[in-house]
């Protein structure tokens, strides 16, 4: 399990900007809005679109799927409560080099 | 590799925690340089000032604008001639340069007067102008000027008229990013709301953090259309004032260059609730990735694939072509920030080149957590690079080509190295799928260029004939 929630993990670390918003609560809401819809996306269900923010999550999640489907060749045959499980994974350890072990001294700035 | 302390630094020892060289299994967890923090005395910063971030980065764009520089002369010396970002409106901010002119006498006995006596005389000499930006510069805010009163003075004085006032000098920052920000942060406090855009289409965007650096949003502007959705604003590429203005009233902020520009981006989530969507927009992969994520916000994915499939279609042919012959060949971008994540990616993917070295005059920490994330093992990572360590460096990596400003690539045209132009590219644009087939050209064509040879050879001895040897062999 470990390596398949880094194999998704290293995916993220090079192709997406959502990780790195500029401060923390920013990074918090996408890992978790985004890696959210995306297990809801490969499970075949419909992620809410109810406010702005869903939508901008929704698209997000879609590319990603999209995208590991392609670039990971076990990830399209894997079954959906297995990357539920994955994702779930890749939330924790995103949030760790985002957030929580991130050196970056900006992200707790109240302001912009 | 843990920080790296470079040779040329062993009299500035602070500069060991601007530096470092990825090793395997190393993520941004454990080394990030430090960044946007006072540039170390006796270090040859290339770095711009804060002034330079709000006027020549973001606000001389705007093409209906006049541009009063409240200051000495000098500092409307970077203007017109260096910057690169067209307009359709046959480049009116290109074309003007507009100056307080301070002089000493006013620095001993003020200059809000002769700044109402500019503004006015700019208003006059181009009576079609309604809209101004008005900075102040290190001089002016050291002797107290207000220039918010005496733009409120004019204001009162001509309703039609509008003024904003970034008061950003020089040194208000460690770097131009200082000057990205005040600008970003008061322009949505102060102007954005103001105005009501005409509303086209069912979908509407801003374009955040793009210039029209050689025509780069013209380029995605045709895109967005043929999926037809409606830019609101561009901030700042080929934008008027009062599209700006008028920011508010779009579904999506399509976020670009996050360093200059994520702050309004930020600020219009909080404030609007407009959600911020963050695309690399250089390279096939990147921009591919970016309109499909566009079109599925707005349920246009048809679109999307469309557009994407006739670029690609068009371009991918050319991109091949240059890709064969310029793989596995050694690169460095040593530009503002943003550049170097956008674009490592981007190159090592798609055209086979190996970024080798990067450095960034203004990036903060965020730009580099996001370029250790894609970068290489091995590339060396710096910030606020200086004059010897870029020597070194080239030393160290032995690069073919190497994309950086003017200044420094000066210093990069005298090791004889292929040098492109960064910040202001040298035949783009180079966004979108055509961009980066001429990003790709440029890139080819400087490396096979025989010239670099020839600088690098002294014949002098050998007499004029040697030379036209030289000259028939590289024909």
């Amino acid at each position: 399990m470990n390596e398949k929630v880094e194999a998704v993990v290293e995916y993220i670390q090079k192709n997406c900007l959502w990780q790195f918003f500029s401060r923390s609560w920013d990074r918090a809401d996408n890992i978790d809005g985004i890696l959210t819809k995306a297990g809801e996306i490969f499970a075949g269900e419909s992620p809410a679109q109810e406010t702005a923010a869903d939508k901008c999550w929704f698209a997000d999640a879609k590319i990603l799927i999209a995208e590991l489907k392609v670039k990971i060749p076990w990830f399209a045959a894997a079954d959906k409560k297995e990357v539920k499980e994955i994702l779930n994974g890749v939330k924790e350890r995103m949030r760790e080099i985002a957030i929580d072990k991130s050196k970056n001294e900006e992200l707790k700035i109240p302001n912009y | 590799m843990p920080m790296t302390l470079l040779k040329c630094d062993s009299t500035i020892p602070e500069r060991e925690k601007h530096c470092y060289i990825k090793a395997p299994g190393e993520d941004s967890t454990q080394y990030l340089p430090l960044a946007n923090v006072n540039t170390i005395p006796g270090t040859l910063s290339e770095r711009g000032c804060s002034f330079c971030g709000a006027k020549l980065v973001i606000g001389g764009v705007l093409k209906d604008t006049i541009q009063m520089i409240h200051g000495p002369i000098g500092c409307a010396y970077d203007t017109w001639h260096t910057k690169r970002y067209p307009s359709d409106n046959d480049n009116f901010q290109l074309k003007y340069v507009w100056s307080t002119g301070v002089k000493e006498r006013n620095v001993v006995f003020g200059a809000e007067k002769i700044l109402k006596e500019s503004i006015l005389e700019a208003f006059d000499a181009m009576p079609n102008i309604k809209r101004m930006m008005l900075y102040t510069t290190c001089t002016t805010a050291l002797i107290g000027d207000d220039p918010k009163a005496v733009a409120q003075d004019v204001m009162d004085e001509r309703p039609d008229v509008d003024i904003f006032v970034t008061e950003c000098p020089g040194f208000a920052g460690v770097s131009q990013s200082k000057g990205h920000h005040v600008f970003n942060i008061a322009w949505c406090k102060e102007k954005v709301g103001q105005v009501e855009p005409k509303i086209t289409s069912k979908y509407t965007i801003n374009y955040i953090g793009d210039y029209n650096i050689q025509g780069d949003a013209v380029l995605f502007n045709e895109y967005f259309t043929r999926m037809g959705i409606q830019v609101i604003a561009h901030f700042t590429a080929n934008a008027t004032y009062d599209e700006c203005r008028s920011m508010h009233r779009a579904q999506l902020s399509v976020c670009n260059c996050a360093r200059s520009a994520g702050y309004i981006a930020n600020e219009l989530k909080k404030r609007y609730g407009i959600p911020r969507l963050d695309i690399d927009s250089w390279g096939f992969g990147h921009v591919a990735d970016g309109l499909r994520k566009v079109g599925a916000f707005f349920g246009l994915e048809a679109e999307a694939e469309k557009v994407i499939a006739e670029e690609v279609a068009k371009w991918k042919p050319k991109l091949d072509w240059y890709k064969e012959k310029i793989q596995g060949k050694k690169m460095c971008i040593w530009t503002g920030g943003p550049r170097l994540w956008h674009w490592t990616h981007a190159v090592e993917e798609e055209l086979g080149i190996d970024v080798v070295a990067m450095s960034s005059k203004f990036g903060h920490q965020e730009d580099f957590e996001k370029v250790i994330a894609r970068g290489r093992n091995g590339t060396i990572y710096i910030d606020d690079g200086n004059e010897l360590e870029f020597f070194e460096v080239i030393d160290m990596m032995h690069p073919d080509i190497i994309f950086t400003g003017p200044r420094v690539g000066d210093l990069v045209k005298k090791a004889h190295i292929p040098y492109i132009n960064g910040h202001a590219y040298h035949n783009g644009p180079y966004q979108g799928f055509e961009g980066f087939v001429n990003m790709a050209r440029d890139i080819y064509n400087a490396i096979r260029s025989p010239l670099w040879k020839f600088a690098g050879e002294d014949i002098r001895d050998q007499g004029a004939s040697a030379m036209d040897e030289e000259v028939k062999v590289a024909v």
